[in-house]
């Protein structure tokens, strides 16, 4: 799919943790200096600096532009910005680098949770006139998705718990996990209905967290770092905004998104999907057709963190670790946005010269 | 690997203070299939869609993809949404383009919009506390500045009021159709931010501009005249500080480089034709026209003074009527583009610029820090 | 000096949406006592869209009664409603598919437990006593407990819906915030200089964005209490939600001696708008120490509480406008 070879030559992120005391802006402050002093780039060697994030988190219109004093614009940079998750300001980035005039972007993902409330904030996503003055929040959302799941055959609630079991003990080893425990499935079941079928340890944390990566073109990645992570593509897709359309027990937009990428014209060694909702993984493993031998969310996943804006590009970073340190070969990051996984983008990853 | 990107269809909402006979979706496909009706295409041929629009609290709806996927024909594309302040428009038409210049995807619908009638613009730009000093009072005493620093008599800022007020008479989407406008009737409008007087700041609009963007084997199919996207750029600086020129800001001047340089033009005021200057107050065109190196330091105000840059002049700036006629802010920088673009297709009707073969597209955003330009053209390759 | 309470804010607007045709029609039989749908290729989609979803073609709306009885698809329930669901008792959303419909669309159930809800039950449309011309008006309850209403139509066609969104946000002052808060409070103006460049900055932001070094409390300055206006605006109010001013004021920077960067959103009420300059030389008046209130100040926004009393011209000869020039803002 892609003519330019684009790899990531370095990559960081925070823990995600319940409250960040600073600001977005150190974060990403921290990380790009991380970034910087890891490849030995000066910031005027960076052609291009994309990041995502989210106003409404903190409630402030324009907050974003707070978070370029987190990158550095003096002297003045190439720059913009999406209003999503960090994952899309990856693609704009691999885009962009596709063009040839420049050779080193900078790519960032950050989000504070802590100050307002997400089930409140994120109803605003939803249709406007039918379903946002409901209230209609992504985690009643993901209950009716559980049920729709249940109800269909696909999965029972033991699937559920046995989800989160195993990404909150993976959580352990990550020490950039939030929550992270060694609970049995059997305990996890007992618990009481939070939004039913789904319990409170099916929902991601509240998290603040940043995330950020360089990417590079060809050779000037192979100059840059060691072991260059090679993107072999980016695609996305979205599914309709009324959830009566949508099949809620499959992911058409990841599925297709899929196709469209050839991840099965080798093996997946890891993914890290977003799962934000213990549900989802169980849609997006079948949707995607990960065989068992693909090792899913060693992170732990968001459920073990979820810094929201940066969740998405935090997968990237992790299977590109993984990649780089040669415990795998290829993997599949995921990225979700919207309801329910209303619309779904995936990076797909591999090593080598 | 680069591609050619061509404009071939274009499309926008007639701009009103409220455009209540619409809904979201009704806004954004009034646009959008003005702009594919004018392509030759239809939804199924577009391959992504790049949408842009400023702080979501406008109208109080979260990261508005989502919700308007359906209505711009994106289920089952990608989708994606910029947000770079009120240069977002210009930003959104420079994303879109680069989707087509990496090779990656042939045909891309770009939108940009706002129906800010349904919140409260200067609630929003003063982040929804009590004392908002709206986007005039942030410039205001830059303007100030600007004035004392190059002496330029008070009248300049009612001058290019008049003059973009009196082009929208001959747009039929513009929101202000002011047929009795005039410079005492500016002079004589309330103060607002001291020096810059109710007639001399844009209007709070609602409205929707969209372009579809190709690659040349697409271009060569349209039923129209296609315009060429000759180069882009953006800049941005931090909003503050010390020593920040607030003026004459860097991120502009090496923005404007940037863009002349990858276009090749060395005389950008007398090699290109026309252009759509985001100036949202008055004061703004001789400071852009300073600031983006088409004139000298201290001489924009000239060039203004001489009437160089009304309709009929050597080098027009907003003959559309421009940010000062119609505003809806996440719309506006697309407006620049895609006028720019009309102008080189032939299609601006009664503000066509005789002969336009090269136009300059502008916007700016946030303290002045954002900056996104491009430069179209009647052919793939100019001569200058 | 113990820690500082949180910053808390609301942002509030009651926004205005105007329907157009398809979602004006709908709200309108619905405040009549009606749900509908709309025809499109041969299915009753509901709620009604303005176009056909899967090939973007406007439809000319053909609309269909619908319900007001239908089945439930998928449902959940929710344990802990937050404050803008449509019930503050537990209660379940759910996917109904209304008699007559084609798809189903999301809303709420009333129902007295989880045991009453189950996939494939039938459910019914209620109208609450109080309608606001929004989808808020109605709710779903088990067929068997629906009671009969007779609603009253209204007049004219409903062409607007209104939705009063109101978020609170809290944050915890960061460290440099909070001792900046803390020196108002004190009488003082607490900045931060940069180790890298030696600048001023106040307010700080806890770092040198040019240099991109963080700074500590050791970085911490007192910042003299008199400087220099360097720019400033006549604001004449707009009125919006919210609002709170109604006379044209002066909003002005001043640049403290000691720091590099001007401080900024000083509302000025009291000095005559005729004899304000930029140039002019100000001390800060602070307020009796018991009368000081920082809790206006947050992460984000510079200004300093309620702990000026007022700006005082010192009577010293203005600052020439070359040697304030670079400090526009």
């Amino acid at each position: 799919m892609s003519a330019e070879e684009i790899a990531i030559v370095a990559f960081a992120q925070t823990p995600a943790v319940r409250e960040y005391p600073d600001s977005e802006a150190s974060m990403l402050m921290d990380l790009t200096n991380q970034l910087l002093r890891e490849t030995g780039l000066a910031r005027s060697e960076v052609g291009f600096t994309i990041a995502g994030s989210c106003d409404y988190l903190s409630g402030l219109p324009f907050a974003f532009v707070m978070n370029v004093d987190g990158f550095g614009a003096w002297p003045p940079v190439y720059e913009s910005h999406v209003e999503m998750d960090g994952a899309w300001a990856l693609f704009e980035a691999w885009v962009r680098l596709q063009m040839g005039d420049v050779d080193v972007a900078l790519v960032a993902g950050s989000g504070k949770s802590s100050p307002g409330n997400p089930r409140e904030i994120f109803p605003l996503q939803t249709n406007p006139y039918y379903a946002a003055p409901l209230g209609l929040d992504p985690v009643s959302v993901a209950g009716i998705q559980a049920r729709a799941l249940l109800d269909a055959g696909r999965a029972r609630e033991r699937d559920f718990a046995e989800v989160v079991a195993r990404s909150r003990r993976d959580g352990m080893a990550n020490p950039n996990a939030q929550v992270a425990k060694d609970v049995s499935v059997d305990a996890l079941l007992k618990e009481p209905y939070f939004a039913a079928p789904l319990r409170r340890h099916d929902l991601p944390p509240i998290s603040d967290g940043a995330a950020a990566v360089l990417v590079a073109r060809g050779d000037r990645a192979r100059q840059l770092a060691k072991r260059p992570v090679w993107i072999r593509g980016i695609d996305h897709r979205i599914e309709s905004s009324h959830l009566g359309l949508r099949d809620l027990t499959d992911s058409p937009s990841s599925r297709l998104a899929a196709e469209k990428l050839h991840i099965h014209d080798g093996p997946i060694d890891v993914a890290e999907l977003c799962v934000r909702f213990s549900p989802e993984e169980i849609v997006l493993r079948e949707a995607l057709g990960l065989r068992p031998s693909t090792r899913i969310n060693p992170s732990g996943g968001p459920l073990c963190g979820h810094p929201v804006m940066a969740t998405g590009l935090v997968r990237v970073v992790e299977v590109a670790r993984r990649i780089r340190d040669g415990e795998a070969r290829r993997g599949l990051a995921h990225a979700a946005s919207g309801p329910a996984l209303q619309q779904n983008l995936l990076c797909l990853l591999e090593g080598g010269a | 690997m680069a591609e050619r990107c061509a404009v071939i269809g274009i499309g926008q909402t007639r701009y009103a203070r409220r455009r209540d006979d619409l809904s979201l979706d009704g806004l954004v496909r009034e646009a959008a299939l003005r702009a594919l009706e004018d392509a030759g295409l239809d939804w199924k041929d577009l391959d992504a869609i790049v949408i842009g629009k400023a702080p979501d609290a406008l109208e109080g709806v979260l990261m508005p993809e989502l919700s308007l996927c359906d209505a711009l024909g994106a289920v089952g594309k990608p989708i994606h949404r910029v947000h770079t302040a009120g240069s977002v428009g210009a930003s959104t038409a420079i994303s879109a383009a680069t989707l087509v210049e990496s090779g990656l995807y042939r045909t891309v619908l770009t939108l940009g919009y706002e129906k800010q009638s349904e919140g409260n613009a200067t609630w929003a730009l003063g982040g929804g506390r009590s004392g908002s000093q709206g986007a005039g009072g942030s410039f205001a005493p830059w303007i100030r500045n600007y004035i004392r620093k190059s002496g330029a008599p008070e009248h300049i800022g009612w001058k290019v009021a008049v003059k973009d007020r009196k082009n929208a008479l001959r747009n039929p989407y513009a929101h202000l159709q002011l047929k009795d406008i005039s410079i005492e009737k500016v002079k004589e409008s309330p103060m607002l931010w001291d020096p810059l007087h109710f007639l001399e700041s844009c209007p709070s609009s609602d409205g929707a501009a969209a372009m579809v963007l190709t690659d040349s084997a697409g271009a060569k199919r349209a039923p129209r005249r296609p315009a060429w996207v000759i180069a882009h750029a953006k800049r941005t600086e931090f909003s503050q500080f010390p020593g920040r020129d607030t003026v004459r800001p860097a991120a502009g001047v090496e923005c404007a480089k940037a863009l002349y340089a990858k276009a090749g033009i060395k005389d950008p005021l007398h090699q290109i034709d026309c252009a759509e200057l985001y100036v949202p107050f008055s004061w703004y065109e001789p400071m852009w026209l300073e600031g983006h190196l088409f004139t000298d330091e201290g001489e924009g105000w000239k060039l203004t003074d001489s009437g160089a840059t009304e309709l009929g002049g050597s080098f027009p700036v907003n003959m559309s009527g421009g940010v000062l006629s119609s505003n809806p802010i996440g719309a506006s920088g697309m407006i620049r583009c895609l006028e720019a673009a009309s102008q080189v297709r032939g299609s601006a009707g009664e503000y066509q610029v005789e002969g336009a073969r090269i136009a300059l597209g502008h916007a700016y955003g946030g303290a002045a820090q954002y900056f996104a330009m491009w430069i179209v053209a009647s052919e793939p390759a100019p001569s200058f | 000096m113990s820690e500082l309470a949180p910053a808390s804010y609301t942002l509030e607007y009651p926004y205005t949406r105007t329907t157009g045709p398809v979602v004006g029609r709908f709200l309108t039989a619905l405040r009549d006592g009606q749900i509908l749908g709309v025809r499109c290729r041969g299915r009753v989609l509901c709620p009604p869209l303005e176009f056909d979803p899967e090939t973007g073609a406007t439809l000319l709306p053909e609309f269909v009664p619908v319900g007001p009885g239908g089945r439930v698809v998928a449902w959940t329930w929710i344990a802990e409603p937050t404050r803008k669901h449509p019930f503050q008792t537990p209660f379940a959303f759910a996917l109904v598919l209304l008699d007559g419909a084609d798809t189903p669309l999301v809303h709420a159930v009333q129902a007295a437990s989880i045991d009453e809800m189950s996939t494939g039950m039938r459910v019914r449309a209620q109208w609450r006593p109080e309608r606001r011309q929004a989808i808020t008006d109605v709710y779903f309850v088990p067929e068997a407990k629906a009671r009969e209403q007779r609603l009253e139509p209204g007049k004219g066609e409903v062409e607007m819906t209104e939705h009063l969104i109101s978020l609170s946000y809290t944050e915890p002052l960061s460290p440099h915030r909070q001792r900046y808060a803390k020196g108002l409070l004190e009488g003082r103006f607490v900045g931060q200089k940069s180790p890298a460049s030696g600048k001023v900055y106040l307010p700080s932001k806890g770092y040198d964005p040019i240099e991109r070094v963080r700074m500590t409390e050791k970085d911490d300055v007192v910042v003299a209490n008199v400087g220099t206006v360097v720019a400033y605006t006549v604001i004449t109010p707009v009125q919006y939600y919210g609002q709170k001013e109604t006379e044209p004021y002066i909003r002005a920077s001043i640049l403290l001696d000691g720091s590099d960067q001007p401080l900024g959103q000083q509302d000025i009420h009291d000095l005559p708008i005729a004899e304000f300059r930029a140039g002019m030389r100000l001390r800060a008046l602070f307020r009796p120490a018991g009368e000081r209130d920082v809790t206006e100040i947050d992460n984000r926004w510079g200004g300093t509480g309620s702990v000026i009393e007022r700006w005082e011209p010192t009577g010293e000869a203005d600052v020439p406008y070359e040697k304030i020039a670079e400090h526009n803002w």
